[in-house]
């Protein structure tokens, strides 16, 4: 798989607010149908990172490419799918109803004066389809649970037909039941669709068993490439010792 | 009706009042959904500026109107993107700022009167075949970018950053969207009122939200909302003699009053 040009190719990356350095010399790439998680402290740079991959950060010194142009460069936004941090709290009285979200995924691909074409329309059923949403479609996104709320944001932005998808914590707001079922979906998403996934998560007890590699940022990016091993990872263990112990205890549970 | 209809200046001012109820109500569900209300505000008495201006030296002031909304917001933008101020600071500074320039122009022109008291709280008296056609004009293209651009506006309303993820252009929409809006403003002065307008803006939408429907329910609701009201409205002022913005803006509150009532949990 190594020989393709990667999805995100990230270089030296720095990034100093007010002479505080939040991220030294990240250097990482991204190959299509890899399965990401980052861990890291609050405040060690993991959001700040992702912003930067998205063009909305500028880093202090660094280049970032994806599929190999240079990210100004790099117009075709579809091909990546963000779910941000706060996408479960929306505002309550904000007039959308689930599809309405959804199709929000499909207004960047086409021009100005053209309207929601017979692809638009099946690519958002199919989008609702697949994250079990297409019975919610008529009804409102304030009145729906964390859960619920979290499957409409990644259904937008698979409407897109996207080759990557970057969630920043996407589980805050969400109970355990459905947490679950989400790590099961986004497995799904990455084995069967062959969509590259890199998140954010906070808490480390929950990753599932399907990660690939797992990126671990506080200031410097460690990247541990078999999980499996991770309590050997000495960054992981140095940050996470008791939470990494949780987790060797969680697996085993199951 | 037919009796007041018969008039022309009635039916001018039905025409434009019609066209700018459907102007305001269609910018005014992005404007409240973007939390840019206290902006319609600022606007509508940077307008005034050009209303002063206009009535010193002569000039159409509703075409003078435009050009100070349209600079107003321009310098809003760039005041808010330049300077880390809070942003309704800034909007609170250019409205009072605003009103006490064109007090002032108005004062030393020696123009202080009734036709200055049309411009803050609008009449239908006054509406000449020029402002109907000016309204027509700045109207039809205000509208014509609203509406192709509805689903991308909405979506940055909705979440500003993923909209810039997905390749949307949000700054270039944003800077748009507030020319267009200083501009209906500016052309919704003659009939509102510059005092006024903002409530035209901001009240149908917000009545509308009161219903918790989709996106397009919730912009057709703000629409006959709208309409509803400056039909009323503009009635009430012709039997009663009473300024057409204060009558719009009593029957939209009423309308929203209703709708707080009959959608209450």
């Amino acid at each position: 798989m190594k020989f393709k040009v990667p999805i995100f190719d990230v270089k030296n990356l720095h990034f100093t607010v007010r002479g505080q350095k939040i991220l030294s010399d990240v250097s990482f790439e991204i190959y299509e149908g890899e399965y990401i998680a980052i861990i890291g402290p609050n405040g060690g740079g993991k959001t700040t990172l992702i912003r930067m991959l998205l063009g909305l950060t500028q880093p202090t010194s660094g280049d970032i490419k994806i599929f190999g142009k240079k990210l100004k460069e790099f117009k075709e936004w579809h091909k990546i799918g963000y779910v941000p941090q706060r996408a479960t709290l929306v505002d309550e009285s904000f007039p959308a109803t689930v599809e309405d979200i959804v199709k929000m995924g499909r207004i960047a691909k086409r021009g100005i004066f053209a309207g929601a074409s017979r692809q638009d329309k099946a690519m958002v059923e199919d989008a609702m389809i697949k994250m079990d949403i297409l019975n919610l479609k008529d009804k409102m996104v304030g009145t729906l649970s964390g859960g619920q709320r979290q499957r409409v944001m990644i259904a937008r932005a698979l409407a897109s037909a996207p080759k990557i998808l970057i969630l920043d914590e996407p589980n805050t707001g969400v109970d355990m039941l459905s947490q679950k079922r989400f790590y099961t979906l986004l497995a799904k998403l990455n084995k069967e669709e062959n969509i590259t996934i890199l998140f954010i998560t906070h808490d480390i007890g929950v990753i599932a068993d399907d990660i690939g590699r797992l990126f671990t940022i506080n200031q410097k990016a460690t990247i541990c490439n078999d999980p499996k091993k991770m309590l050997s990872c000495e960054e992981v263990s140095d940050l996470y010792g008791i939470d990494a112990h949780a987790l060797h205890n969680h697996k085993h549970e199951h | 009706m037919t009796e007041m209809l018969s008039y022309d200046f009635m039916q001018r001012a039905f025409i434009a009042g019609l066209f700018i109820a459907v102007l305001a109500s269609v910018s005014g569900t992005f404007v409240v959904l973007r939390r840019y209300s206290l902006m319609s505000e600022t606007l509508a008495h940077s307008a005034l500026v050009g209303v002063a201006v206009g009535l010193v030296a002569g000039y159409n002031p509703l075409w003078i109107a435009v050009i100070a909304a349209i600079g107003a917001a321009w310098l809003i933008e760039y005041l808010r993107s330049a300077f880390s101020l809070y942003s309704d600071a800034i909007l609170a500074i250019m409205l009072s700022g605003s009103l006490a320039i064109a007090v002032i122009i108005v004062s030393l022109g020696g123009a202080f009167n009734n036709s200055l008291f049309s411009y803050l709280f609008g009449s239908i008296l006054s509406v000449t075949n020029e402002d109907v056609l000016t309204i027509m004009i700045f109207g039809s293209f205000s509208l014509v970018f609203l509406l192709l651009f509805s689903k991308e506006l909405y979506f940055i309303a909705y979440d500003e950053e993923v909209a810039k993820t997905s390749g949307i252009k949000v700054r270039f929409l944003n800077f748009l969207l507030v020319t267009v809006v200083a501009i209906i403003i500016a052309l919704s002065i003659r009939v509102v009122g510059s005092l006024l307008i903002g409530a035209l803006m901001v009240i149908p939408t917000v009545a509308a939200l009161q219903y918790r429907v989709g996106f397009r329910n919730t912009m057709l609701i703000s629409l006959f909302f709208a309409v509803f009201s400056v039909i009323f409205g503009m009635s009430l002022s012709y039997y009663y003699s009473l300024p057409s913005g204060a009558t719009i803006v009593l029957s939209i509150i009423i309308i929203f009053i209703i709708s707080l009532i009959i959608n209450k949990k």
